[in-house]
């Protein structure tokens, strides 16, 4: 396994560094890890969303699946990633599909689906009867009771959930460096490597303030991405 | 990268590796065992005190839960990382953190179970005169049981979890097995350390799901009848 260690001289400051615009550039630069993280985090968040969505919103709409649910709830907080990743980096190796990324990128997409499929299933389950009964009574088609009522009812407990697989996706992906690969995780590995504290401070500061952002940014998408009316009714259900 | 007869040497499980190397398999089984014990026991002790003044004082409720939700959203590989200046790469490094992210979950449910206790209940046994601290512990805390014990199997199962991360700082039971595993390109450590994670996750959700329906026969009871 060949990694390349990132160079920071020990006796550099955690702030100083964080400030030099060098240790941002190059290839072994923070943008590029940062890059490589956000990228791999938004495909599993993109994949999960587009498979989770459409699946929950079908089952809580013809109500099937209810059992599911409750399982998927203790299921959600309990996937060990890091021993998921684990077990599948050999299983990836000999099937010929490399260290990277793959064993990451099926344990982030195991951690990212429950949350998404929860909040679509249970803001779709309890939507006001009442109005899908109104909307049916004025000549819906079962796809536009589902499209024009419940989604659009549904729209910001789904983001809420697509917020909560994008943080913890995001919070997880560290383990990545310690698994063979890179990322934004690679300064805490190579700071605990060298001994050398001040980079993994700046390194663990990295991670968070990623998650941080993470947060807030789609905080920020939630309450620009609805329409007054559904927002009102909305802001209770919102985790 | 890895030759052919590497390969074939190289199986995903190579089961002498049990025997050979059970020494080293149990060790991590048990510092594994610890660490989840001393992380949700330390989480425990801290929820208690947060859930009791979230429920003395309701004003509390909302910064103890914005608390307690920031700390669990902080990524584990930079909460572990951070402490590390400070405590080194000891146990103690590896058992705020953990016990850091039981909290959340811990705080809710405590919270939750005492609020389920009606207010008749709680009546009936003031007016048998029983002492408030009587009160909570005989009355309202086995009644808050079921709760507090659903709390406790998640915390425990993602605290097992999580311990795996925290080989990263030189401690963390099996995921040690884990690292080993990779830093040597040899499977079996890895195989074998991240299904026995699992697995005891699975083992002490069980354990704590019978222990919960010891303590709390009651709950149980109305089941068989209906």
């Amino acid at each position: 396994m060949m990694i390349a260690q990132a160079a920071v001289p020990r006796d550099i400051g955690v702030l100083e560094w964080l400030f030099d615009s060098t240790s941002w550039t190059g290839t072994d630069g923070i943008l590029s890890s940062l890059g490589d993280t956000v990228i791999l985090c938004a495909i599993v968040v993109v994949i999960a969303t587009i498979t989770m969505v459409p699946l929950a919103s079908w089952l809580a709409h013809t109500r099937r699946g209810e059992v599911s649910v409750s399982w998927l709830v203790t299921l959600s907080r309990a996937i060990p990633t890091f021993a998921v990743a684990g077990l599948l980096v050999p299983i990836s190796l000999r099937s010929g599909w490399g260290f990277e990324p793959w064993p990451i990128f099926i344990a982030l997409l195991l951690l990212a689906l429950p949350p998404i499929f929860l909040n679509t299933y249970t803001a779709i389950q309890q939507v006001d009867p009442g109005a899908v009964d109104a909307a049916r009574a004025m000549g819906y088609s079962e796809t536009e009771v589902l499209f024009r009522v419940e989604l659009a009812l549904a729209t910001s407990v789904i983001l809420a959930g697509v917020r909560v697989a994008a943080v913890t996706v995001v919070a997880t992906e560290p383990i990545r460096a310690f698994l063979g690969g890179d990322g934004l995780g690679r300064y805490v590995r190579d700071g605990l490597g060298q001994n050398n504290d001040g980079l993994v401070i700046a390194g663990a500061m990295l991670i968070a303030g990623l998650a941080g952002l993470t947060a807030l940014s789609f905080r920020s998408v939630e309450r620009f991405a609805l329409p007054d009316g559904v927002r009102r009714l909305a802001t209770s259900a919102t985790r | 990268m890895i030759p052919l007869l590497a390969q074939a040497a190289n199986p995903i499980v190579r089961w002498e590796y049990f025997i050979d190397e059970w020494d080293q398999i149990r060790r991590a089984l048990v510092e594994h065992l610890e660490l989840t014990v001393y992380a949700v026991a330390l989480g425990l002790i801290v929820s208690a005190g947060l859930a009791a003044i979230a429920l003395r004082y309701r004003w509390m409720v909302t910064p103890i839960n914005g608390f307690t939700a920031f700390l669990y959203t902080i990524p584990s590989v930079a909460l572990f990382g951070i402490l590390v200046p400070y405590f080194g790469l000891s146990r103690l490094s590896a058992v705020l953190p953990l016990a850091a992210y039981t909290l959340l979950i811990l705080v809710t449910n405590i919270v939750a179970g005492f609020n389920s206790v009606s207010p008749e209940v709680r009546e009936a046994a003031d007016g048998m005169g029983m002492t408030p601290a009587r009160r909570v512990f005989q009355v309202e805390l086995p009644l808050a049981m079921p709760y507090i014990i659903a709390g406790l199997r998640i915390a425990v199962v993602s605290t097992v979890g999580l311990v795996t991360v925290a080989a990263i700082i030189g401690q963390g039971g099996l995921g040690r097995l884990i690292l080993d595993g990779l830093r040597r390109t040899f499977w079996t450590p890895m195989t074998i350390g991240s299904s026995l994670s699992i697995l005891l996750a699975l083992a002490l959700d069980g354990l704590i799901l019978l222990g919960g329906r010891w303590l709390t026969p009651w709950a149980q009871r109305g089941r068989g009848v209906l």
